[in-house]
């Protein structure tokens, strides 16, 4: 966790970004008529739909989503194609979701037009059956590969992956959740069945380049960014995985001011990102497609949300 | 929120001595660091949506629970915050048990908001505590104990009820428990979180414990009933750790 004034010193250069020219497009497309894919970003927003209270011992004032929401306005109205994802942890953590059970964060975020989240571990706080009802107010998928939730409630409302075409650039992402056993009670996650991520991020990896034809692949994970121990993470992920282009990272609440770069086992580098949690910051990498030539250009950068008290 | 900072302020105005606020890190006296100017405004679909959710929210949320006579802060080596979340745990635990618990400890990364001056509303109480963590009782050595103000010291202090020392080059001097010398060889009960128990905070000692409780009582609601029961909560200090 950051202090408050390293947050406000790391937030200064908000506006500045930073160039990434790692990544390859692997077949050329209709460069002409496309010249970039914008993606935002948030991850365990945590029920924060107000601003943090001018009382919070960290990010009084910051975050809000009819706040977040006017900063993707701005960025649509200025790009074209804009993708807006969660890392999931959408529920837990105030008042809200003590009375909404997350029913309103889903209902704004698809006011806001977000493309897919995945599922945290808080989405389990009120059992299969509470994310069910609430996720009936998700007009986006909510994506999971590695959970099997065949035969519960969660089933109707749990993909593992989705495709969006940008004018024949196709974007390929998919969810992995984090391991349920010590980290959700068993009476809430029911049945549902937790699958070895690093297999299913290859088998998903590998569907979406092969058979969907993917020039891109984004990963939502819940995995967390990195742990001492053996447990799969983020950077474990990225060194073990091939075909996987951004990792999309939360749990950890881990604020990266720049995407941590890991070359994947096809040689290629595996883009890692995380905006910390509660709705603080936006993130936003940018796909620069107007080269025609492989590789193209990245850029990332993170918006500070809210006001600072 | 502004408005009861504004009130406080006032009543510092009025009141000669006052340090309350002065002393403490005001949300107003930070405003002036803010100088980047592109925060965004709130989206006017998106902020009337919520609106319209609130006043259920309120319902809940509003509700008076206490009433706040001045700014509760964390801090070190004690505080008037650290002291009030220390003694809820152990009374709490005492009367859950039917017997006299020695020490509470819970650490303020625990907590995510400060107390200020007005009316405490149950909103606020429920992101002062926002977790789903339960009261545990834990038996431990004399030792262990002094193995525990000493982690204790060497952050400089921290919430703690039950027992007093001071600090010297980061360690903990004149150990009290229950303004009794720290017996090395008794086993005294430590009522803390399960979170905490579990390694969730930073005194290790913690987790060397010889006997484990589990209660059946939401820290949450601890701190719902305990501010309830108060009615007025005044800021206080006793000398439990000094420097």
């Amino acid at each position: 966790m950051i202090t408050r004034k390293e947050f406000l010193k790391k937030s200064a250069w908000l506006a500045a970004g930073s160039a990434l020219p790692l990544l390859g497009a692997n077949k050329l497309f209709a460069a002409s008529s496309l010249a970039g894919i914008t993606i935002l970003y948030t991850n365990d927003t945590h029920a924060r739909l107000d601003p943090f209270p001018d009382n919070a011992v960290e990010f009084a004032g910051l975050g809000g989503i009819a706040r977040r929401a006017s900063m993707v306005n701005k960025i649509r109205s200025q790009e074209k194609n804009v993708l807006l994802l969660d890392a999931g942890d959408v529920f837990q953590g105030t008042p809200w979701f003590d009375v909404y059970g997350g029913s309103v964060d889903l209902e704004l975020m698809t006011k806001m037009n977000y493309d897919a989240m995945a599922i945290g571990n808080h989405e389990f706080d009120r059992g299969t059956e509470g994310f069910a009802e609430a996720a009936q107010k998700a007009g986006f998928p909510i994506l999971a590969s590695n959970y099997q939730v065949k035969d519960t409630p969660m089933n109707p409302f749990v993909q593992r992956l989705l495709v969006k075409e940008f004018n024949g650039f196709r974007v390929g992402i998919f969810g992995l959740g984090i391991q349920l056993d010590g980290v959700v009670p068993r009476d809430l996650y029911g049945d549902v069945r937790y699958r070895d991520p690093v297999a299913w991020a290859r088998g998903m990896s590998n569907s979406l380049r092969r058979y969907h034809h993917c020039d891109y692949v984004i990963c939502l994970s819940h995995l967390g960014y990195r742990y001492s121990d053996e447990r799969i993470d983020d950077l474990k992920l990225a060194g073990q995985v091939g075909g996987i282009d951004l990792i999309i990272g939360g749990h950890t609440h881990t604020f990266l001011d720049n995407p941590v770069s890991v070359t994947n086992p096809d040689g290629k580098q595996t883009l890692i990102t995380q905006m910390g949690h509660g709705g603080v910051r936006l993130g936003r990498i940018d796909l620069n497609l107007s080269e025609r030539n492989s590789p193209f250009g990245v850029n990332s950068r993170f918006y500070t949300i809210g006001k600072e008290i | 929120m502004i408005n009861r900072y504004s009130l406080a302020v006032a009543f510092c105005l009025l009141i000669a001595g006052c340090t309350g606020l002065s002393s403490s890190k005001s949300p107003q006296n930070e405003s002036k660091e803010t100088a980047e100017g592109i925060y965004p405004e709130p989206d006017m679909m998106i902020a009337s949506a919520l609106e319209e959710y609130r006043l259920s929210l309120k319902s809940v949320t509003g509700e008076k629970i206490a009433m706040v006579t001045d700014t509760l802060q964390f801090g070190k080596p004690e505080s008037p915050l650290g002291n009030l979340v220390a003694d809820a745990l152990r009374f709490r635990a005492g009367s859950e048990l039917g017997q006299f618990v020695n020490i509470g400890i819970i650490g303020e990364i625990s907590f995510r908001i400060f107390l200020t001056p007005g009316e405490l509303t149950r909103g606020e109480v429920m992101e002062f505590m926002p977790y789903d963590n339960n009261l545990v009782v834990l038996s431990l050595t004399g030792n262990k104990i002094a193995e525990l103000a000493n982690q204790i010291a060497a952050q400089g202090g921290g919430p703690i009820s039950g027992m007093r020392f001071s600090i010297a080059d980061g360690q903990a001097r004149g150990i009290l428990v229950n303004s009794q010398v720290l017996d090395v060889n008794k086993t005294y009960t430590v009522a803390t979180s399960n979170w905490v128990a579990n390694g969730g905070d930073r005194y290790p000692a913690l987790w060397q414990y010889t006997d484990r409780i589990d209660l059946d009582v939401n820290i949450r609601q601890l701190y719902l009933d305990y501010f309830k029961s108060r009615r007025e909560i005044d800021p206080v200090t006793d000398g439990r750790i000094r420097r």
